[in-house]
């Protein structure tokens, strides 16, 4: 018998250079807190935060990887699976955009192949600091078919939006499998399609 | 142990009277009314330092048909209020539920519930009870074991039949609906609709007469009704008709349209729902802009009559929900006739037994589920008069009514409870509805002379109902009853929905967030296991610890990685590989480093290829339901001869010791053919050595031994081209060769083993030979001097050599290897050793050999 604590589960990936803020985004949207001191995450954490939508509620769990670069090969083997992921650069640091290609290379290679890709540029309340433009960033969202925010963890700045906006792309995708391969589920019921009454009850 | 004593006023003589409720019956109100607690345990947990006082529940559940064990922590202790039970965990009773005691430990007073989908959670207790109500230990564990036995061992009941469904509400999704439940307050309103409930015995008569309106039935009251409930019984019940199914559906639709257009004038309404067994219809209209509120509309229909099939009597219904409220429809033909009171509380309970409703694919939902209740129809019942009554006329007054009412036998058995319990009717106020000479407002003037009566009622049951008005309509003389009409106002229970959504999001953000919280976690003493210098065949050894500080038992485990298939690289060894911590505690791990004949080659590769060479390997320590940490394990490998190519060892220009593993990396990368040397001294050191012993030195070889006890002077020996005597026996030095040759990740001869394996000749195999790299083909010629000469001087036995020496030159990386390829590689190999031709053997001194000796 499945555990059924909610209507569906996402598993969400966050992705990104070491330093632009996954932790803090994932701490931002689940506990709605921020933190400035900088705690290299050495492995793989996850939370889980569950969100409505659509009169669904939806179990989000989200994984947080460790950035640093001896840490890639080992976290690549945690994209399959994923059906969402973050790719995360800092606006106040070049080379982090720089590597938003190296990391979408990654995903062609060890996601699956219908995983749903949002590239977050966070920080964006630094903006004394910026270095990379909001075009740049969408610019290369745009050249990939892939949405684009900007975000801020401190400043609580479209975290939630974008979580929301993964989510419901993935939404998207499987209720239209859903109701074909998980008859059981619970579909919200309209009450137009049962129409049927007890007509051939009568006259056995 | 006595409670009451505890009270302040325990000695009151009056508050011993004032019944306690005992622990069992408190928690029997945390569940269903088909949910029933057998019996209850109490059981604690250990969370760090504190106790969790608990209690463990045996419940079973007649409509999933299954046992569970709910675990409960006490909010309060003693208990008071149900309200003080939080449910913290759900064991269903399934195949895979087991309760394990320590068999090793049996005095321990603890043990395990777990069922697959989980692991096992600890419980402790106490081996006093401390609450009468509860069972002692082996009650529990007996009581337990045998619902298991009786539920799985035995031969499974239709799955159908046994559900587990029931738990899902005491489970994680049952605490959101839990707490919204609690806090219904803060978002729930209630809204006033008007609900116009209508019933019409129509004695077959056919409603072709647009000019008969039905206004008087439908459209009294003053303010328009939200919902309509019509219920028409003898619909059209000749023979022919009943046998007719089309032309039956044409009767009921021309009603539904006649009914909808004698609705109240203030407002548009549509059809909701039709349904119909055989006569007696129900049709259900809402008002067109609440439609949208209204989901889960499900009908059903019970036949009793003849048979209890043909449905000429029985009962149809309609559900739904409005906004949070469930509503339910009935309407009803019972049986007939003066004496048939007990058949008509058969018809009753038959209705209400078997109707149900459609909930998940089930077919689940009673009338009774429902938050409102309207039962209408022709129920039947009549006025069981005393001999000699005056039968009163049509205009008789409310007060003949009373007194006729008193005999009402409805009202009768409803006040002994043998039918509709639970059920009001409001005050009757109007003449009998039954019988009449149709078209007139006269009592039956036929033969039968039948009894008026008040066939034709309007019951409800729930709460948050009030009856507006309740009247029979005389003017509509069609049928041999009146029809008949009331009309409620019902408060629906209504969601506001900014405050729900707040509301459930801050249920669902407390909710995560205990998960959250509550996630297992492991922490290490360090991140990063150091090795320092790492060296060909000498062992190291460091143990770390990690430790349970979080207020649960947890389990962890090294991962496999993908990449090769185990937790590790082939030069560690981790040990153990997953354990349980109990809270509180902590263990070493133990990490084991050894670069050995097996896993040098893939050191050396890896060193080729990695980010950073000092990162031996990253391990990845996974704590079950929880997160995952990398321990990166470090250590600087200090380059020997051992495992590096031909080529490699040729490019060097001072012993390979002297080499930091950068420079070695730059060697082996580098694929110039700028040799310093024709052949590499170590080779050359080794084989000059061997050539003055004496002896069958070459007997066996396997990688996979142990070297001996020497093996690491000589390979220091090895490393710094060192002037001093050999530091070994000839045995030992017989090894490091044969190891020298099998280690470099390409075989000697490669890549032209397969030609080599092919060729027919010794010269036929020497033009692949010329072809192998300088470095590659003087270590070859000069070995198979070497070999030759000891052939020669009877030291070694051909065929043994050729065998052991051929099939690490000629080892093959592929899988297709012939069948005979241990005879071909010999068969070459022999070729190379024995003396046939003196004149080819030195030429190829000449060429690499010979000038090493100089």
């Amino acid at each position: 018998m499945a555990k059924k604590t909610y209507d569906l589960l996402f598993k969400l990936l966050l992705i990104g250079d070491s330093g632009v803020g996954k932790t803090c985004i994932l701490f931002r949207f689940s506990d709605d807190a921020f933190t400035s001191t900088f705690i290299s995450t050495i492995g793989i954490d996850f939370k889980i935060k569950t969100v409505e939508l659509r009169g669904k509620k939806i179990k989000l769990q989200i994984w947080d990887t460790a950035g640093q670069e001896r840490f890639h090969t080992i976290t690549t083997s945690y994209y399959r699976g994923a059906m969402g992921i973050m790719l995360v650069y800092d606006i106040t640091n070049e080379k982090s955009f720089e590597n938003i290609v190296k990391w979408l290379r990654n995903i062609d290679e060890h996601a699956n192949e219908d995983v749903e890709k949002m590239i977050l540029g966070n920080k964006c309340d630094m903006s004394d600091k910026r270095v990379v433009s909001k075009e740049r960033g969408e610019a290369i969202a745009r050249e990939h078919s892939i949405r684009f925010m900007e975000t801020s963890a401190k400043a609580n700045i479209n975290i939630e939006r974008a979580f929301c906006e993964l989510a419901e792309a993935i939404l998207d995708k499987t209720s239209g499998r859903e109701s074909s391969e998980n008859p059981e589920r619970v579909v919200i019921d309209r009450g137009n399609s049962d129409k049927a009454t007890s007509y051939s009850k009568c006259c056995a | 142990m006595e409670r009451g004593s505890n009270y302040p006023n325990g000695g009151d003589a009056s508050a011993a009277a004032v019944p306690v409720k005992t622990t069992l019956s408190i928690v029997q109100e945390r569940f269903k009314a088909d949910e029933t607690v057998h019996l209850i345990f109490e059981a604690y947990q250990i969370k760090g330092q504190e106790h969790i006082e608990g209690l463990l529940a045996l419940v079973s559940s007649a409509s999933g048909g299954t046992y569970a064990i709910i675990s409960f922590s006490l909010l309060r202790n003693p208990l008071t209020a149900s309200n003080d039970l939080k449910i913290n965990k759900v064991f269903p009773i399934n195949a895979s539920f087991k309760l394990t005691t320590d068999s090793k430990a049996p005095k321990t007073e603890q043990f395990d519930l777990c069922t697959d989908d989980d692991r096992p959670t600890k419980y402790y207790y106490y081996s006093m009870r401390t609450d009468p109500a509860a069972v002692d230990f082996n009650e529990f564990c007996a009581k337990v074991n045998s619902c298991k036995k009786t539920m799985w061992d035995a031969e499974l009941p239709s799955e159908a039949a046994l559900n587990f469904r029931w738990l899902d509400d005491y489970r994680e999704i049952g605490e959101v609906k839990h707490e919204l439940k609690k806090r219904e307050s803060e978002y729930i309103i209630y809204k006033d609709i008007i609900v116009y409930c209508a019933t019409w015995n129509v004695n077959n008569k056919p409603c072709w007469d647009n000019k008969n309106t039905l206004r008087p039935w439908l459209a009294s009251g003053k303010k328009a009704p939200d919902i309509y409930a019509i219920g028409l019984q003898e619909l059209e019940n000749t023979a022919r008709a009943m046998l007719n199914g089309n032309q039956m559906q044409m009767f009921a639709t021309q009603w539904v349209r006649k009914m909808l257009e004698n609705l109240h004038d203030d407002m548009e309404y549509e059809e909701l729902q039709s349904v119909r067994l055989s006569g007696i219809m129900l049709t259900i209209f809402v008002r067109k802009n609440l439609r949208q509120h209204i989901v889960r509309c499900r009908v059903n229909s019970v036949a009793r009559g003849v048979f209890n099939t043909l449905g000429n009597k029985g009962g149809v219904a309609v559900s739904f929900q409005l906004n949070e409220a469930s509503i339910c429809f009935v309407n009803s033909h019972l049986a007939a006739h003066m004496g048939n009171v007990a058949e008509r509380n058969d018809d009753y309970k038959a209705i209400d037994d078997y109707m149900r409703f459609e909930e998940n694919g089930l077919q689940v939902r009673t009338i009774n589920d429902h938050d409102h209740i309207f039962w209408l129809g022709d129920l039947n019942y009549r006025i069981q008069e005393p001999n000699g009554q005056q039968r009163p006329g049509p205009m008789s007054d409310a007060q003949t009514f009373e007194l006729m009412l008193q005999y009402d036998q409805l009202r009768t058995e409803m006040s002994y409870e043998r039918c509709f319990k639970g059920y009001t009717e409001g005050e009757i106020k109007f003449a009998p509805t039954y019988k009449y000479d149709v078209g007139t407002d006269t009592y039956d003037t036929g033969e039968k002379q039948r009894a008026p009566a008040y066939c034709d009622r309007v019951l409800w049951k729930g709460k948050l109902i009030e009856q507006l008005e309740y009247n029979g309509v005389m003017e509509i003389r069609e049928s041999d009853h009146k029809p008949v009409y009331a009309i409620f106002r019902v408060k629906i229970k209504t969601r506001d929905d900014d405050k729900y959504r707040k509301v459930l999001a801050e249920v669902l953000k407390a909710v995560d967030k205990r998960e959250n919280d509550s996630q297992p976690q492991i922490t290490t003493d360090r991140l990063n296991i150091e090795f320092g210098v790492v060296r060909f065949n000498e062992p190291a050894i460091r143990d770390f610890n990690v430790s349970n500080d979080c207020p649960q038992n947890v389990d962890f485990e090294f991962k496999v990685k993908d990449s090769h298939n185990d937790i590790c690289e082939k030069w560690l060894h981790v040990d153990p590989r997953g354990d349980s911590l109990m809270i509180d505690s902590a263990r070493s791990i133990r990490v084991r480093a050894l670069v050995d004949a097996n896993s040098v080659t893939g050191l050396l590769k890896m060193i080729c290829t990695a980010v950073d060479k000092c990162v031996l390997d990253i391990l990845i320590l996974h704590v079950r339901s929880g997160r995952d940490i990398f321990i990166t394990v470090t250590g600087e490998y200090q380059p020997s001869c051992f495992g590096l190519s031909m080529e490699t060892l040729c490019r060097t220009e001072r012993p390979i010791g002297e080499y930091t593993l950068d420079e070695v990396k730059q060697l082996m990368l580098d694929v110039t053919p700028g040799y310093r040397v024709p052949m590499p001294r170590e080779y050359f050191l080794l084989i000059d050595y061997l050539h003055n012993q004496r002896g069958q030195l070459f007997q066996s070889y396997d990688r996979r031994q142990p070297l001996s006890s020497q093996f690491n002077a000589v390979r220091d020996w090895l490393d710094s081209w060192s002037n001093d005597p050999f530091p070994g026996t000839p045995q030992t030095a017989a090894e490091a060769l044969l190891l020298l040759l099998d280690l470099p990740e390409q075989a000697l001869l490669e890549p032209f083993v397969d030609d080599l394996l092919a060729s027919r000749s010794k010269v036929d195999a020497e033009r692949y030979i010329d072809l192998l790299s300088d470095p590659k083909r003087n270590v070859f010629k000069h070995l198979c001097l070497f070999l030759c000469d000891g052939v020669e001087r009877g030291d070694y036995d051909a065929n043994n050599v050729a065998t052991i020496f051929g099939r690490i030159l000629l080892r093959s990386s592929k899988c297709n290897v012939t069948i005979d390829y241990h005879s071909r590689c010999n068969e070459f190999m022999q070729r190379f050793i024995r003396i046939e031709s003196p004149d080819t053997l030195s030429g190829g001194n000449g060429h690499g050999g010979a000038s090493l000796q100089t």
